[in-house]
């Protein structure tokens, strides 16, 4: 099932990565730049060619990493480009980051075409939704390790493209605790 | 200081309120603008405003913490500032002309800072103006508080609200002197930063040429 899956995710962004290639929207963004701001209302996709992003929510104390992107990864602020309200979050780049920008129109444009694309969006959408459970059994897991072990069983290559802090971050520990179970 | 603490909580929100209007001006500005540093050992915009994010981050809580284990009072009564706190206070203000030097622990000048710290800052000026409200219904002479330089060390909420308020007013004071400063260089040099255009977000775009 999850294999399936996996399978559309591919067919689906093939499909988008064609309309990239049409529409021609790549852009290439320094270390530190925003994609996306909170206020903002998300109005595109983001494939991530190489790079990589994070994205967080800003309480008046901290950033909380809730989502990271890299190399192959499909990114926005996804509440925001559904409801057209205002994003809660921001995406920021980790370091210089090549994108591909696909659009709302865009994507509107290539669903009507056929009723394939329909099918493999709807999947996608899908596909996005496992994730997010996934994340929620993350943060419900008490234990820092098995959440690290979760994490890593989805995205062995994690540690290859972002930084501890930001890894942390997104695992609710400190950098510390994290050194600590990853060493042992 | 002796004051009716209806009215001293009017007078807090009411500079909260103007913090938050030059608050939202900073964040209209241009990246290069806030991290700009007028001198090599002045803070930039940015750096002013984390500076009162570093004392938001250990007073907010800690005021929330004693409001939740406070009473509620029946009458208003007045507030009566304590030696120490008023101390603090006077320290802080903007218009007692004096320099100081930022606690270690408080000095935001090796921070990566980000556009980030200003909304930061916007939302814990929120969160003190629902502090402020919520303040009213305790007796502002006996809550007391513990202070960043020891917790053994209290004083009394009012001062602390005071302090946080007043320190809040000296720093946005500072951010705009640094704002006067760039605009006037702006207009000796016209390649320096401008400010007023293109106030989005993409301006960092490399293949845009920026």
């Amino acid at each position: 099932m999850a294999e399936n899956k996996e399978i559309s995710v591919l067919s689906f962004t093939k499909k988008v990565l064609n309309a990239f290639d049409e529409v021609a929207k790549r852009k290439v963004f320094k270390k530190g730049s925003f994609l996306l701001r909170e206020g903002e209302i998300e109005r595109n996709i983001y494939l991530i060619e190489k790079g990589a992003v994070r994205v967080f929510y800003l309480s008046e104390f901290e950033e909380i990493i809730f989502r990271l992107g890299y190399d192959g990864s499909i990114i926005n602020s996804l509440s925001s480009f559904v409801s057209n309200k205002p994003s809660e979050f921001y995406i920021q780049t980790i370091r210089q980051t090549k994108v591909k920008i696909i659009s709302k129109e865009t994507l509107q444009h290539i669903l009507k075409e056929s009723q394939d694309s329909l099918e493999q969006y709807t999947e996608f959408l899908e596909y996005l939704l496992i994730q997010q459970i996934d994340r929620e059994i993350d943060l419900l897991t008490a234990s820092p390790a098995k959440r690290l072990e979760r994490v890593l069983k989805r995205s062995p290559d994690l540690f290859q493209h972002v930084p501890l802090k930001y890894i942390a971050s997104y695992l609710r520990m400190k950098p510390e605790t994290l050194s600590r179970v990853r060493n042992s | 200081m002796r004051i009716d603490q209806d009215q001293l909580i009017e007078k807090l929100l009411d500079l909260t309120r103007q913090a938050k209007d030059s608050t939202n001006k900073f964040k209209e500005l241009q990246p290069a603008t806030v991290s700009f540093r007028p001198s090599p050992n002045e803070w930039s915009i940015l750096e002013c405003l984390e500076h009162l994010n570093l004392y938001g981050d250990y007073y907010l809580p800690e005021i929330e913490t004693q409001l939740l284990k406070s009473e509620a009072i029946e009458e208003t009564p007045y507030f009566k500032s304590g030696i120490l706190g008023d101390y603090f206070v006077s320290a802080v203000k903007a218009d007692n002309g004096k320099k100081m030097k930022a606690l270690k622990y408080m000095d935001p000048s090796n921070l990566e800072l980000s556009i980030t710290t200003i909304d930061r800052f916007l939302k814990q000026l929120n969160t003190l103006e629902s502090l402020l409200e919520q303040s009213r219904k305790v007796n502002l002479s006996k809550v007391k508080t513990a202070v960043t330089l020891s917790r053994f060390i209290k004083i009394r909420l009012g001062d602390t609200l005071r302090f946080l308020v007043y320190h809040n007013e000296r720093h946005i004071v500072q951010a705009e002197r640094v704002l006067k400063k760039i605009s006037s260089e702006q207009r000796e040099d016209n390649s320096l930063l401008d400010s007023s255009v293109n106030h989005g977000s993409r301006s960092s775009v490399i293949a845009d040429g920026v």
